[in-house]
């Protein structure tokens, strides 16, 4: 099986919550930033291996308002455009075996020291991503819990989704 | 030829402040009536955001909220919705109260998930064998997965929210609140003080906008507002304290539970 990684950093000053995935979208911009530079803030990288890294591509997607499950099977990673959360901005990073979500984590994060925004990182972060991961590794089809406002993160998944073409 | 069931379509929308997934099953590939209902699903969503929200200044209700109109000047969403808050605060034996809001009647509590059933009622017109709409952590769906399987919709653990603490059976509609994640949005309408007697509350049944209203009064209320559940059909309940105990009602539509969840 073909392996390769791909890694690509977008940045997008979103205006989370006030707009729609596909209004979005065509802000979005793609730079090749490393992803030495974006230090991971979340733990585990459970991504498959990966020999060697790839230049990035450089075709833009725009984020489909509809997307069906289907892919080849290779391990990747994508890093999604950096959006305004209630409390900061943060970008999230997904990595994926063909169409399998294996690892997602947040590239980076800045919340001004707000304590409000720490007690979100340490909790609702951590439960969005492994609500994604959760949905497809435990023969479930959804996830009830209680909600916060996951505008931010979730459209930099979905941007970072849309890249890998998901 | 038989083909699997499959899901045919996820979708992901920014609305209420939130993001609401949809997800089809189905054999076939979604048709053109199904993608346009699913538009129409959509904008249920945005509709009920445009009328209801209180982050939005000139939504209806948030100038209700201020005296600038009375309800007849509303559209007729909001008396329906504040009728139906009416019934839930009786059901909920008074845990459920927005009328005990700070800063006005604020039916927040029960618009997200009457806005996804609403949502998904749309969908139910199409053919297809399932779908569920997900409003951030509350679920309305019919069918499911495959011919004769119910949708499973895994709880989160409120003292270690990367984790599930059960798996249940969804009979259609599935809330969960719980202090875990939105701090104080919590009031209880008998003191009208941010509280919680939960660590988190699901409720199950056929009506995702009562079982969002009744999840609200079960994490203020706490184990002692599980009586509510005695003698009221088609909904079941579960209640997970701060010692990470679970009080489940009889008819609770648990499929498995974390062996090590309870301690």
């Amino acid at each position: 099986m073909k392996r390769a990684q791909i890694v690509i950093a977008g940045t997008v000053v979103g205006l989370a919550g006030l707009l729609s995935f596909n209004s979005t979208a065509v802000n979005l911009s793609l730079s090749s930033l490393s992803p030495a530079t974006v230090p991971p803030r979340s733990t585990t990288t459970t991504a498959p291996h990966s020999s060697g890294s790839t230049p990035p591509p450089t075709t833009t997607r725009t984020v489909p308002t509809t997307t069906t499950t289907a892919a080849p099977a290779a391990a990747r990673s994508a890093t999604g455009g950096s959006s305004n959360y209630s409390y900061g901005i943060l970008s999230v990073k997904v990595s994926v075996s063909g169409s399998k979500i294996t690892n997602i984590s947040i590239a980076s994060i800045d919340d001004g020291g707000n304590p409000r925004s720490q007690y979100i990182d340490q909790y609702s972060l951590p439960l969005l991503e492994q609500q994604a991961l959760n949905a497809q590794s435990a023969n479930i089809q959804g996830v009830s819990g209680a909600s916060y406002t996951t505008a931010g993160f979730e459209q930099s998944l979905q941007s970072a989704l849309s890249k890998l073409g998901l | 030829m038989d083909r699997e069931t499959r899901r045919i379509l996820h979708h992901d929308e920014l609305v209420m402040g939130t993001v609401v997934t949809f997800d089809l099953y189905d054999e076939n590939e979604p048709s053109e009536d199904v993608l346009s209902l699913l538009q129409e699903a959509i904008g249920v969503l945005h509709d009920a955001d445009d009328v209801f929200s209180t982050y939005k200044e000139e939504s209806p209700l948030s100038r209700l909220r201020r005296g600038e109109i009375a309800l007849e000047q509303c559209p007729k969403d909001v008396s329906d919705v504040l009728e139906l808050c009416k019934v839930a605060r009786t059901i909920a034996d008074g845990w459920f109260d927005p009328w005990s809001i700070p800063g006005g009647v604020d039916p927040t509590g029960y618009v997200k998930g009457w806005a996804a059933q609403r949502s998904l009622d749309v969908l139910c017109q199409g053919a297809i064998h399932g779908a569920i709409v997900n409003a951030a952590g509350d679920t309305a769906s019919f069918g499911g997965p495959h011919p004769g399987e119910r949708f499973r919709i895994g709880i989160v653990d409120p003292a270690a929210t990367q984790r599930l603490a059960c798996v249940i059976e969804s009979p259609g509609a599935v809330a969960t609140s719980g202090m875990y994640e939105r701090g104080d949005h919590l009031i209880d309408p008998r003191t009208r003080r941010p509280t919680s007697r939960a660590s988190s509350a699901t409720v199950t049944g056929t009506d995702l906008g009562l079982a969002d209203a009744l999840a609200t009064a079960l994490a203020v209320g706490g184990v002692q507002a599980l009586s509510i559940f005695s003698d009221l059909d088609d909904y079941e309940a579960l209640v997970i304290d701060f010692e990470g105990n679970f009080h489940a009602t009889t008819g609770f539509p648990t499929v498995s539970i974390r062996s090590n969840a309870s301690k």
